[in-house]
């Protein structure tokens, strides 16, 4: 018996972004990574084809991190002593697109040095985030937008409290913004209508809505992504943005991740754990509607891409 | 064991000092020591506003929460978290003071007395004038009997009772005023002696009050029973705030050791206060008030009478009494005549009080034929939508931002509060109307809203309320606490110092406009209807002497409606006791609203969190709700 197979209809579309600019326009980036423009809820392929598959990025930093996990520490090895370095070694693990968290000791020189550095390295589209304290974050994303004019670096993060400066000097220098919002519906639509108020052309807004690792409130996080794609499908056009989560800075400040000694034996080997815990994570958030997800581990890059390869031909 | 807190004091030469057990909280040796330190949060360690430097000694502290690392190296504690476990030394920092300004309320708008009062018909007060024979060796009658007949022989009152308080004052009145007094009492079955006075013209004032008791505001009237006039006005803020701003706050303050009494007298010294400077301005003696009406929220009235408040905030959330009983003035401490009636009017629910029905009664919401919506702006917003056939209502946390509180210049609409403001469009100046004309003092509520949709309108506000620093004037700048707008520099101001709205005020503001219109956007879901429907907006509120409707809307404080729809009636629940007090009829009418009133808890679900988040943008993250003001942006 034939089973006719409900179709949801939707009037809205999430918007097409594209990230990094060619030689062709106006940047020197070899590639670009373009995300968005789903018509309905994820890997629904059969109500509409999914244009744009989500986007892995490494997060690498501006100096060697000081509380990461010796796990990512070993992994990556010595790579991790110069941005180049280890944007070199991030393309090679299977990176799409890098992202650049600067650090507080940073100055707008050393952090302009950075960026440079990484664009040096690799043909790959590049975000670069600032250490999360609102003026230094402006001090030095200002002397970096201006640095790398017409890149289309993703900028952030954008915050309703902070995200005047960001969004002027993207605006002057041709880069996106990250509007980051704590996991709400209302929140995040709110920030995206005062970066739009400004005068960016809304191709150029990534939204992040901030999620929890596995077993940390990501069912909370989970909820508020579907919301705002639900949101974006039935028409509202300050929802309509690919979403970017940072998922290895989330999985692996969790215990399970972290600790390696006395816990359950049941626990299973820490190594592997922790990985699992990563994956685990952007598994979810994929389901959820994530466009752009923030990786620490290759080895998580690497399943990860397999398993949107699978979800994208299924 | 005992410890010695000693406290110093900017200001003050000598230090002060207390003597405590071990275990006792430095607010507690405070209280002891006489040393006043501000508790906005009722001493829950949330608001870190009572921090105090400890100089010598340790003090255990049980919650540093809202103390930072830099902070706690210069030895900062919590009074209301730190246990004293040994002798110490403390200094308190000079305090946020809430201005307690002067109440005198001298431009006060005049009260239309009800149409068809009368003393002798509309209420149960009664005064009459008796002359007794006195007593000899020959007729040995006492007192009391001697007063009763006559009673009974000129003025027909059969059965009459007496409390205690007043047979030990009444011997000397009678000999005082040779047999020759005024009689006042409650007529009812039996009737009540309230007071024996001096003989007094039958035309001579009575007195009486109409009290609202807000959380933030306390409102007095004081009311002559013969005419019904309203002869004088005052008002203050509450003496609670300084034990918590909110109700919950001041419940959890009255739940602590000695919390409870010290509420109550706080609260009574208020109004004992308030009737003072009332009476001066007639001449009268707050003695000569014989009854008063009280309005409050349920928590308000509890607090007064010394009930606990504890299971207000409990779930499932239940008072000890909506419609209390009457009560005696000396039984609460109130420096009326002491067998005054006191008259707290009925109330709902934990968080629909007296205030509100007799809001209600004010806007006769209960008898329109239309549909009608009630906004009560306060403290805690209340809300009631309905007509003459059915009425629902619900209550929301606004804070008390739109009083003035909570704002770094916000003040009581009262004399030099700025109540409206226009700005430039092209230079950012300000322009303001002051009451009562002279220079500022501080900005009201109405004030506040007007502010806040002009710096909205042109452009000094982003839609989230920040500051943009960009804009080309110097009254926008960086203050001590973050980015501000100076509405009157120090040089056009009466207190000589410029007036600001700052970023933290601005924020209180819109999250106050946000519980409000959250709050009655939900309530008309509740019932299935759309705010198109409602007929009349009906607003009350103590934030000022009148309200610009244009610019509550466009800080998206009220909904998108025709003008017209709205009616601004100020603070509607001293309006509502007033009547209760003149007539029986309208008493009887509160009691019935408080039955017919069904009550909607908005915390039940989530549905009030997200219409509150979504309302925390100006004037809404929905701008398809404003057309006007979508319109008016556009320009």
């Amino acid at each position: 018996m034939p089973i006719e197979i409900p179709k949801e209809k939707w009037t809205g579309k999430v918007r097409v972004v594209t990230l990094g600019a060619t030689a062709a326009e106006g940047g020197t980036r070899t590639r670009v990574v373009t995300v968005g423009g789903q018509a309905c809820m994820p890997f629904l392929h059969f109500e509409h084809p999914t244009p744009h598959p989500p986007v892995l990025a490494i997060e690498i930093k501006s100096r060697p991190p000081t509380d990461w996990s010796p796990i990512l520490m070993e992994t990556w090895g010595e790579a991790i002593r110069n941005p180049a370095t280890w944007a070199a070694a991030a393309e090679a693990a299977g990176a799409e697109m890098f992202v650049l968290w600067l650090t507080l000791e940073d100055t707008p020189e050393e952090a302009t040095q950075a960026v440079r550095a990484v664009l040096g390295a690799s043909g790959l589209p590049l975000a670069v985030f600032g250490p999360g304290q609102a003026e230094k974050d402006n001090e030095l994303l200002v002397a970096v937008a201006e640095a790398a004019k017409g890149e289309r670096l993703l900028l952030g993060i954008c915050e309703d409290k902070n995200y005047r400066t960001i969004v002027a000097t993207a605006l002057a220098n041709g880069h996106l913004v990250s509007a980051r919002s704590p996991m709400d519906v209302n929140l995040a639509k709110q920030l995206n209508i005062l970066i739009t108020d400004m005068g960016l052309p809304a191709d150029r807004i990534i939204m992040d809505p901030t999620t929890g690792a596995l077993g940390y409130g990501i069912e909370y996080g989970y909820s508020v992504m579907e919301r705002l794609r639900l949101s974006a499908l039935q028409g509202d056009s300050m929802t309509q943005f690919p979403m970017l989560v940072t998922v290895g800075f989330e999985a692996w400040k969790t215990k399970e991740a972290k600790v390696g000694e006395g816990v359950p034996a049941s626990w299973g080997d820490w190594q592997q754990r922790a990985i699992d815990w990563e994956i685990g994570t952007a598994m979810t958030l994929i389901e959820a509607g994530a466009d752009i997800l923030v990786l620490r581990h290759p080895e998580s890059v690497k399943r990860v891409k397999a398993a949107i390869t699978e979800l994208m031909t299924a | 064991m005992n410890h010695t807190v000693t406290f110093t004091l900017p200001n003050t030469l000598q230090p002060l000092s207390a003597t405590v057990p071990t275990g006792a909280l430095l607010t507690d040796a405070a209280h002891q020591a006489g040393v006043e330190i501000g508790q906005p949060c009722g001493g829950q360690g949330r608001c870190g506003r009572c921090a105090v430097q400890v100089l010598q000694g340790k003090v255990r502290r049980r919650s540093t929460l809202r103390l930072s690392p830099e902070a706690l190296a210069q030895g900062l504690a919590l009074a209301c978290q730190s246990v004293v476990e040994e002798d110490v030394a403390v200094f308190v920092p000079q305090q946020e003071k809430l201005e307690r300004n002067l109440t005198t309320d001298r431009i006060a708008s005049a009260v239309q007395v009800p149409e068809g009062y009368a003393f002798a018909w509309s209420q149960s007060i009664r005064r009459v004038a008796v002359t007794l024979s006195p007593p000899s060796m020959d007729d040995q009658t006492d007192d009391w009997s001697r007063l009763q007949t006559a009673l009974r022989s000129r003025h027909k009152l059969e059965k009459v009772t007496v409390s205690l308080s007043l047979l030990r004052r009444l011997g000397e009145r009678l000999r005082a005023n040779d047999w020759q007094v005024s009689v006042i009492y409650n007529q009812a079955d039996p009737s009540h002696i309230l007071d024996v006075r001096p003989l007094e013209d039958p035309n001579a004032p009575l007195y009486a009050a109409a009290i609202d008791i807000g959380t933030t505001t306390i409102t007095f009237w004081l009311v002559d029973l013969i005419t019904g006039q309203v002869v004088a006005q005052a008002a203050e803020y509450n003496g609670q705030i300084a034990r918590g701003e909110d109700v919950i706050s001041r419940i959890i303050y009255a739940s602590k050791n000695g919390g409870q009494e010290e509420l109550q007298a706080r609260v009574v010294e208020t109004i004992n206060h308030l009737c003072e400077i009332a009476c001066k301005r007639v001449h009268a003696h707050p003695q000569e008030i014989i009854k008063a009406a009280i309005a409050g929220n349920s928590t308000m009235i509890h607090l007064l009478l010394g009930i606990p408040a504890t299971s207000i905030r409990l779930s499932p959330f239940i008072t000890t009494v909506n419609h209390p009983p009457a009560v005696a003035a000396h039984e609460i401490g109130l420096h009326f005549c002491p067998d005054a009636v006191i008259d707290c009017l009925p109330g709902v629910a934990s968080y629909v009080g007296a205030d509100i029905t007799a809001g209600v009664l004010a806007s006769g919401l209960d008898t329109t034929e239309d549909i009608a919506l009630f906004i009560d702006v306060g403290t805690n917003g209340e809300i009631v939508l309905g007509n003459r056939d059915w009425l629902v209502a619900c209550a929301c946390s606004a804070g008390p931002a739109f009083e003035g509180a909570g704002v770094v210049h916000g003040m009581r609409a009262t004399t030099g509060a700025i109540e409206e403001v226009w700005i430039d469009g092209q230079t950012y100046e300000p322009t303001v109307r002051v009451i009562g004309g002279g220079r500022p003092r501080g900005i009201c509520g109405s004030g506040l809203i007007a502010l806040i949709a002009e710096m909205f309108v042109t452009g000094i506000l982003d839609k989230a309320g920040n500051l943009n620093l960009t804009v080309p004037t110097k009254r926008v700048r960086q203050g001590e606490h973050g980015s501000e707008y100076v509405v009157a520099w120090a040089d056009e101001t009466e207190t000589g110092h410029d007036i600001v709205i700052t970023r933290v005020d601005i924020d209180n503001l819109l999250r106050a406009k946000a519980a409000i219109y959250a709050g009655f956007t939900v309530l008309a879901e509740q019932v299935g209807l759309t705010l198109k429907e409602v007929q009349h907006m009906i607003i009350g509120g103590s934030f000022g002497q009148y309200l610009n409707i244009e610019k509550a809307i466009q800080i998206g404080l009220l909904p998108d409606l025709p003008w017209e729809k709205f009616k601004f009636l100020g603070n509607t629940s001293i309006k509502g006791t007033y009547l209760a007090l003149l007539d029986a009829e309208q008493r009887t009418r509160i009691a019935e609203i408080a039955r017919r009133m069904t009550y909607i808890e908005l915390s039940a679900d989530n549905t009030f969190y997200e219409a509150f988040t979504s309302a925390l943008f100006l004037p809404h993250t929905d701008l398809s709700r404003f057309p006007s003001v979508e319109t008016a942006l556009v320009k």
